[in-house]
């Protein structure tokens, strides 16, 4: 709780370019915002089962997600840049209850690929949501720091340009303390590097002003590269990658639209797609199933690339199927309620998919 | 020259009324034609799974086809236009997990096209013969440090990301990444 | 698991390029295989009879023939375990020889994969689970396209044998293209004479509903339980009150319309019956050229007509009915020649197509049986007919034969003769194709007793002697080549006659797509087997008659449409039908009731169920799965499989395959 307090302090004596970019600077950590998101949890908490929140984690650079169920929970509230968890993830586990959660531009994404497929039922869902301008990605902290040892964070302006000051036990033996301020621009996750929708597109309530998406489209640079290398190596690459694999699935439990992992294809003898054998082919086939059954559904939250404890890049796999599903049906995932999935449909003639018996 | 004499490993996927209707009219012409193809006859090309074609590649066949009826001849009317979508879908998909484009066609050929049937597994299997055999799996990988991080930066792993190395803002050149592949 | 492998000789179809005897030796060697044998025709008696001895004597539970496509004989062979008390589903095929032995002639290589085909029947067969069929009510009904002399017959066959027949007609009245002949070969029958009764008959029979100026716009259902929608187009002109006395006729101010039944050798009104042997003889209005709908004008035949029938507001009627089966019978139409350069491309106006001389020679066509040149009316005394005008020609892409074209050549050759003795008949044949019962010596009468000059050669070109019309009237010059004798020839003629090829009729293949049938890359419809199912299609309850299947003659047509007649009344015959049982099956228990399914299905045989807590599972409807499979894949759990072609059996196969690759290659 620390961390938000002087991080508010901080941000109102920030000196800011202008206005409007003193507004936004403020979004994330704005005292304000917690205050309204307080206040209109509360006033929905009659009206729900419990709210999914973010609350403070084991450390003061990781989040958790908490359960608001009354009033005396509405202190462990949170929403600041380490509040990386799609809290979307746990919704379909919990489908029949009525729920309010708070989610980030990113994860409404997946609300409304859930809802689009009749997954969840509307009328059972409250939205808070929050505008964000980006989210950590720790492993970029670690690659400078040793965190570990951090024992208060606070963040100071909006994440695209402001700081994350870092306070540690100082070293020295002596009762004191050492700070050390660090941009948070380069500390982003990559999908918020790219964020087109830092706006929450579907919400009951709309919680603090609303933001610019970041400035430029998803270019693909990292397929680009991975499509630089040739086939043989692209092989040889996965294969190194998927032989880390250790089946542990992390990847299909964060993932917010693998509502079916109770029967999962992974695990089913009937039909029997995957042995039990630890194969690189079954570990390897898995991934690409996984990348499959979410073609026309990943958002692209990327919260099984950041679950793997293997720091195995899955999301590249569904990154590729999503860029071809935007080439071939100018079709994205969790933009629109009323959109029907490319694959569950068809035009008599593709405007875009050649006749394959004529091409050779 | 693509070597005709090793037996390659291809598996087509046929749809009972037109396409499995059209190798047997191949036969019946006594239409000559490479033996490496194994069929699988199934319903409709809809019934096709992109995964039984992953499932396939990745379990060691060096291709696969997958034949219907033609667009707007289907007999169950719109199954090939599902698998259309799916099995392009997957066509452009396969390459980025290293399994070169040409390893998986999709083509329509009606009961009636004997001869045109023919002439597509001759090409797909000339195909094939020319890209040689499917990586393996067992074989002993080429080590790809370098590429560890390069792509997706890993945010769980301590160990996964090396201080100065560079992340997703400076991949690695192309140049780099050969050095790298070189040195080893 | 008990299971027996046939390996079949199919005589020396198979044996000659495939180790049969090795292939039934490496299947002893397959997981569950008890018995493994080879046979030099499996399908034979003994065949058979060996099949279910031995699933009697060593109790197995399942059986995996090596043999020829299953689209040929898995239904025989399927009876043959039946018989023996197996479930008919306990039973694979290999298909070792229209995809292997005869394809190639290497014999190591055949037996291998033969071998791998008989591994992947077995893997496959130890995932069969026995099925039954659902029995399901018919409707004892059947919808006949088209209504020539094909849909004509096949109508009263089946309405004669206690069905209730829908008779769709495109064009005004019944009758097709007979209806446009004159006389009939070999015998010189009058063909309306022949068929009028017919068609009178079709009229009058109280089984059968007609509906001409009529198209089927929509076929949904399955054998048994079909829904057709049909759009009927209005004739603007109400066919209750319409007595077809022709009174509008006379009076129509509109007479300048060719007339389609004469081939556009005459004209006719805007408002017309087509012919006086017409049925229904009702009145019809063409609204592309009645002065009503063109220009707003006129209104004259509404004030003539005696019954007040005709109503300009009259809309399309679009009604549904329900059938069991379907027959297409929808003929064909005649090829274009103008698409034919040599021939003048259509701009002589002395070169007519055959049927525009057929009109010529009927006594109740526009020239009352009298033969006149188009340009000048003279009787020509010279006339040339050319065969194979758009068949067996590649250049313009029909390189099939039109079947029927030599014997009416043949027969308006000896019209010609007879209507004008003083006249002289030449013919540019390639080959004479007189196969029928008595064609040959028709054609042989054609050349001795009507001494129509028969010339081995094609025509080259067909030009005016006189472009400008001089003193010998029109006549062209036919220059062409006689390679029996090695020359050219050059004849004067007065009238040329085309004989122009059969092609599918318009719109055939958007209809066979409606049908859900084949058609060939002329539009043709498909067969389910060319020499055993002839009248059947690949879509159960659909048959075939005439020649919208390939070119045919009227007695082949007729036949056809007996036979299609004769299939639908033992398919309705029976009073319920056994729907397939390889359909889709929900596991309840992974149904996640996301309704993916239901959305994919293309013939909306999915329903959601909601159980008693509110959720919901997918549920099949038996009799209107048609088990295509969308919905599998469809599945995100793949809780919905396809019994006989499960996710597990197809996967059995692909691992069949590449274990035995991983194990050969030794990787």
């Amino acid at each position: 709780m620390a961390s938000e307090s002087s991080a508010s302090a901080l941000s109102a004596n920030e000196p800011s370019v202008n206005d409007s970019a003193a507004n936004e600077s403020s979004t994330n950590a704005s005292a304000d915002r917690m205050e309204t998101l307080r206040a209109k949890i509360a006033a929905e908490l009659p009206n729900v089962d419990f709210v999914l929140a973010y609350g403070r984690g084991f450390d003061p650079l990781h989040a958790t997600p908490v359960t608001v169920r009354g009033e005396k929970d509405l202190d462990r509230l949170i929403f600041d840049p380490t509040c990386v968890q799609n809290l979307a993830t746990s919704l379909y586990g919990l489908r029949g209850k009525r729920l309010g959660v708070v989610v980030k531009g990113c994860d409404s994404r997946s609300i409304v690929q859930l809802l689009q497929e009749r997954l969840w039922e509307r009328e059972n869902l409250v939205i808070f949501g929050l505008p964000c301008e980006g989210v950590l990605d720790l492993a970029k902290l670690r690659a400078t720091l040793d965190i570990a040892s951090a024992r208060a964070a606070s963040f100071t302006g909006s994440p695209r340009d402001g700081l994350l000051r870092l306070t540690f036990n100082d070293d020295g033996g002596h009762d004191g303390e050492r700070t050390r301020e660090i941009e948070t621009k380069g500390l982003l996750a990559d999908k918020c590097l790219r964020c087109q929708h830092p706006n929450p597109l579907v919400f009951d309530h709309m919680i603090g002003p609303e933001t610019l998406p970041q400035g430029a489209q998803d270019d693909y640079a990292d397929l680009a590269a991975l499509e630089k290398l040739s086939t043989q190596e692209r092989f040889d690459f996965w294969k190194r990658q998927m032989g880390r694999c250790i089946r542990c699935y992390a990847c299909r439990n964060a993932c917010p639209l693998c509502v079916c992992k109770h029967v999962c294809l992974a695990d089913s003898r009937e039909p029997h797609w995957l042995s039990a054998e630890a194969t690189l082919q079954e570990k390897w086939l898995f991934q690409v199933m996984h990348a499959l059954h979410l073609a026309g559904r990943c958002t692209e939250c990327g919260e099984c690339q950041r679950s793997c404890p293997m720091g195995i890049p899955i999301l590249l796999l569904k990154r590729m199927m999503n860029r071809e599903l935007k080439e071939l049906f100018n079709y994205q995932a969790g933009v629109s309620l009323e959109a029907i999935p490319p694959l569950h449909t068809f035009l008599m003639e593709e405007d875009r998919i050649k006749d394959r018996g004529l091409l050779w | 020259m693509p070597d005709m004499d090793r037996d390659y490993r291809i598996i087509g996927f046929l749809c009972n009324w037109c396409s499995y209707g059209g190798a047997d009219a191949a036969g019946v012409a006594r239409f000559n034609q490479p033996t490496e193809l194994r069929i699988i006859r199934v319903p409709c090309s809809g019934r096709v799974d992109p995964m039984f074609v992953a499932k396939a590649l990745l379990s060691g066949a060096d291709g696969v086809l997958v034949s219907g009826c033609h667009p707007r001849d289907c007999h169950y009317t719109e199954g090939n236009l599902y698998a259309r979508r799916r099995l392009e879908l997957l066509r452009r998909f396969l390459p980025i997990i290293g399994v070169d484009e040409g390893r998986f066609e999709y083509v329509w050929v009606s009961a009636s096209e004997g001869s045109r049937w023919r002439d597509m597994v001759t090409k797909f299997t000339e195909k094939i013969h020319q890209l040689g055999p499917m990586p393996r799996m067992a074989e002993t990988a080429r080590t790809l440090c370098a590429l560890e991080g390069m792509l997706g930066v890993s945010s769980a792993q301590p160990d996964m990301w090396r201080p100065g190395e560079p992340g997703h803002d400076a991949l690695l050149s192309m140049d780099e990444y050969k050095e790298v592949m070189d040195g080893e | 698991m008990r299971i027996g492998v046939m390996v079949c000789h199919c005589g020396n179809n198979i044996a000659a390029t495939v180790d049969c005897e090795a292939v039934a030796a490496a299947a002893r060697e397959f997981p569950d295989v008890v018995f493994a044998t080879d046979h030099m025709y499996a399908c034979s008696d003994p065949g058979q009879g060996t099949i279910e001895k031995t699933i009697r004597e060593l109790k197995l539970d399942g059986v995996v023939v090596a043999s020829c496509s299953p689209r040929m004989h898995e239904v025989t062979f399927r009876r043959a375990v039946e018989r023996a008390g197996l479930n008919r589903y306990m039973f694979e095929m290999a298909n070792i020889r229209e995809h292997v032995a005869w394809i190639s002639l290497d014999r190591k290589r055949n037996t291998e994969k033969a071998i791998d085909l008989v591994r992947m029947a077995v893997e496959k067969l130890r995932y069969d689970r026995p099925l039954t069929a659902k029995s399901f009510e018919v409707q004892k009904r059947v919808l006949i396209i088209g209504a020539g002399v094909a849909g004509i017959q096949a109508a009263l066959d089946c309405a004669e044998g206690g069905l209730d027949v829908v008779l769709v007609e495109r064009k005004a009245s019944i009758g097709g293209v007979m209806s446009k002949l004159d006389k009939t070969f070999p015998t010189i029958d009058c063909s309306v004479c022949v068929l009028g009764p017919k068609m009178v008959d079709v009229g009058q029979h109280p089984r059968i509903t007609l509906h001409t100026l009529s198209e089927v716009e929509e076929l949904s259902g399955y054998v048994g339980n079909f829904e057709v929608t049909i759009r009927k187009k209005t004739p603007y002109v109400d066919w209750v009150k319409c007595t077809g006395c022709g009174a509008c006729l006379e009076k129509c101010p509109s007479r300048k319309v060719p007339d389609s039944h004469n081939e556009g050798i005459s004209t006719t009104t805007a408002i017309t019956i087509p012919f006086p042997q017409a049925i229904p003889k009702r009145a019809a209005i063409d609204p592309t050229v009645c002065l009503h709908f063109t220009k707003g004008t006129c209104g004259v035949c509404k004030k003539v007509c005696p019954a007040d029938a005709i109503d300009y507001d009259l809309k399309d009627e679009v009604v549904t009915e329900k059938v069991g089966a379907v027959i297409a019978a929808t003929g064909l139409d005649l090829f274009d020649h103008r698409k034919c350069g040599e021939y003048g491309g259509g701009r002589y106006p002395d070169v007519i197509t055959s049927l525009q001389y057929e009109r010529m020679l009927s006594a109740s066509g526009p020239t009352n049986g009298h033969i006149q040149r188009p340009s000048d009316g003279a009787e020509p005394k010279t006339v040339v007919f050319i065969s194979c005008v758009g068949s067996r020609d590649r250049s313009v892409d029909r390189p099939y034969c039109s079947n029927f074209c030599c014997m009416y050549t043949a027969k308006q050759a000896i019209l010609t003769r007879d209507h004008i003795p003083d006249s002289r008949a030449y013919v540019f044949y390639m080959d004479i194709r007189a196969t029928g019962k008595g064609y040959e010596e028709f054609v042989r009468r054609a050349q001795e007793e009507y001494e129509v000059q028969y010339i081995r050669g094609r025509v080259a070109q067909i030009y005016p002697l006189y472009p400008l019309a001089g003193p010998e009237g029109n006549q062209l010059v036919v220059r062409g080549a006689d390679t029996l004798l090695g020359v050219q020839v050059e004849i004067k003629a007065d009238l040329v006659v085309l004989a122009v090829g059969a092609e599918s009729a318009h719109g055939a293949p958007a209809l066979a797509e409606k049908l859900r049938i084949s058609y060939d890359a002329y539009g043709f419809f498909l067969e389910s087997h060319p020499k055993l199912r002839p009248v059947e299609t690949n879509t159960v309850g659909v048959f075939l008659a005439g020649a919208c299947q390939a070119p045919k003659d009227i007695p082949a047509s007729v036949a056809q449409a007996s036979a299609a007649a004769g299939k639908v009344l033992a398919l309705l015959s029976k009073d319920k039908l056994e729907s397939d049982p390889q359909i889709a099956q929900v596991q309840a228990m992974r149904c996640i009731g996301c309704g993916k399914c239901e959305r994919t299905c293309p013939f909306g045989a999915i329903r959601m169920r909601e159980l008693r807590d509110g959720a919901k599972r997918a549920e099949v409807v038996e009799t209107v799965c048609q088990g295509c499979g969308i919905c599998s894949v469809t599945c995100p759990v793949r809780a919905i499989q396809l019994a006989h072609f499960t996710d597990s059996q197809l996967l059995a196969e692909v691992n069949a395959l590449c274990r035995t690759w991983t194990e050969t290659t030794g990787s």
